[in-house]
């Protein structure tokens, strides 16, 4: 995939992304209202590929004010990502230099694969991880299960065991797919597979769309460490 | 700003490094700003189960649940110091929720208060201290 090419189907995605936060930041309080208002139209410019530079300068502006206003982020390390995409693509298009532009788009690749590593690393370290202990305490104590059904899966401790394992092994080995197209390619598969399974017991779907916004360009990524 | 831009911009990515008291909030009517409240509700109780349409529903449109998310972090501040900003945030989200109907006034009251308490397991036993009251907040013309 050539760099142009990653930027843009990265931009159509984070514009889906943005849409989706924007209604349902329409729906909230002001300003956040207000600004979700905003955010809805640069993301159907963003969308369309109307200035993207100065359609991507307005959503970081937007993201940077909703920051401002909740004193941190709204919905955690979803907000961050939208935040990191937008820069980084922002990065690319003001870059002087072919290698300037490389350098933003690979911080985001480095920030995607970092994203998995260092939650399966803090994960493997941790005893209770290890055990499942911790995973059965997600669904048994935290309020993040949608329903009493999900929060019922605490108690097949087997479960919790392997599901624990099956997140780990696949988030510490993430950084390894770089190594040649086709285990990037099934990576990411896996990648969207969890995001959907976060979603659904867990009700993070603001993840599940702004996460696969940074996966063309860590595929631009590969090829441009591998290929070339 | 930049405290809290740089966190962004160089983010950890520590997702559930470890597992914390978790905020369960409660809310009571009162009818005068001095009463003790008796009766304590859950404010958006878990349902028992959600449906696959429901489910992929809220893939694309989940706002209430990503408010509850954020309820949820307002209330682990808490936990850390009293912050007048995340007591209103909470009680803000309330009020709309009572306003929109969500949540049923009760007969004749004048104010409401919310309480958070904290889920936690503590030698392999699971606790549910009571952590923070807020100050009772009038309704005004909602109920």
């Amino acid at each position: 995939m050539l760099l142009e090419q990653a930027v843009r189907v990265a931009e159509v995605i984070l514009a889906f992304a943005c849409v989706q936060q924007s209604l349902e930041n329409i729906r909230g309080l002001q300003p956040e209202k207000a600004l979700g208002f905003i955010q809805l139209v640069l993301a159907i410019l963003l969308f369309a590929g109307v200035y993207p530079v100065y359609v991507e300068a307005g959503l970081l502006l937007v993201a940077c004010l909703l920051l401002h206003r909740f004193q941190g982020p709204y919905n955690g390390g979803s907000d961050c990502m939208t935040l990191l995409v937008l820069l980084c693509l922002l990065l690319s298009h003001l870059a002087p230099s072919r290698a300037w532009q490389e350098i933003a788009l690979g911080y985001l690749a480095f920030q995607l694969t970092f994203s998995y590593f260092q939650s399966g690393y803090i994960k493997i370290i941790n005893r209770d991880w290890r055990t499942g202990q911790a995973l059965t305490d997600v669904f048994a104590i935290t309020a993040y299960p949608v329903s009493q059904s999900v929060r019922r899966w605490a108690q097949s401790p087997r479960l919790m065991l392997a599901m624990s394992w099956a997140v780990i092994g696949f988030e510490l080995l993430f950084p390894l797919a770089l190594l040649s197209q086709q285990s990037l390619l099934l990576a990411l598969t896996i990648a969207v597979v969890f995001h959907l399974g976060n979603a659904c017991l867990f009700g993070l779907n603001r993840f599940f769309w702004i996460w696969p916004a940074a996966y063309p360009v860590i595929i631009w990524f590969q090829q441009r460490l591998f290929v070339h | 700003m930049l405290k809290l831009l740089l966190p962004v911009i160089f983010p950890s990515w520590r997702f559930f490094s470890g597992i914390g008291p978790s905020p369960r909030i409660e809310f009571a009517f009162m009818q005068s700003e001095n009463d003790s409240p008796e009766f304590w509700q859950e404010f958006r109780p878990r349902p028992l189960r959600v449906s696959w349409a429901e489910g992929v529903r809220r893939l694309l449109w989940n706002p209430r649940w990503n408010e509850n998310l954020y309820i949820n972090s307002c209330a682990e501040r808490l936990f850390e110091e009293h912050s007048p900003m995340r007591e209103q945030e909470i009680m803000r989200r309330i009020l709309r929720a009572l306003q929109s109907g969500e949540v049923s006034c009760a007969a004749e009251a004048k104010y409401l208060q919310f309480r958070i308490s904290a889920v936690l397991r503590e030698d392999g036993q699971v606790t549910q201290p009571l952590v923070f009251v807020s100050r009772p907040a009038a309704i005004g013309g909602i109920c």
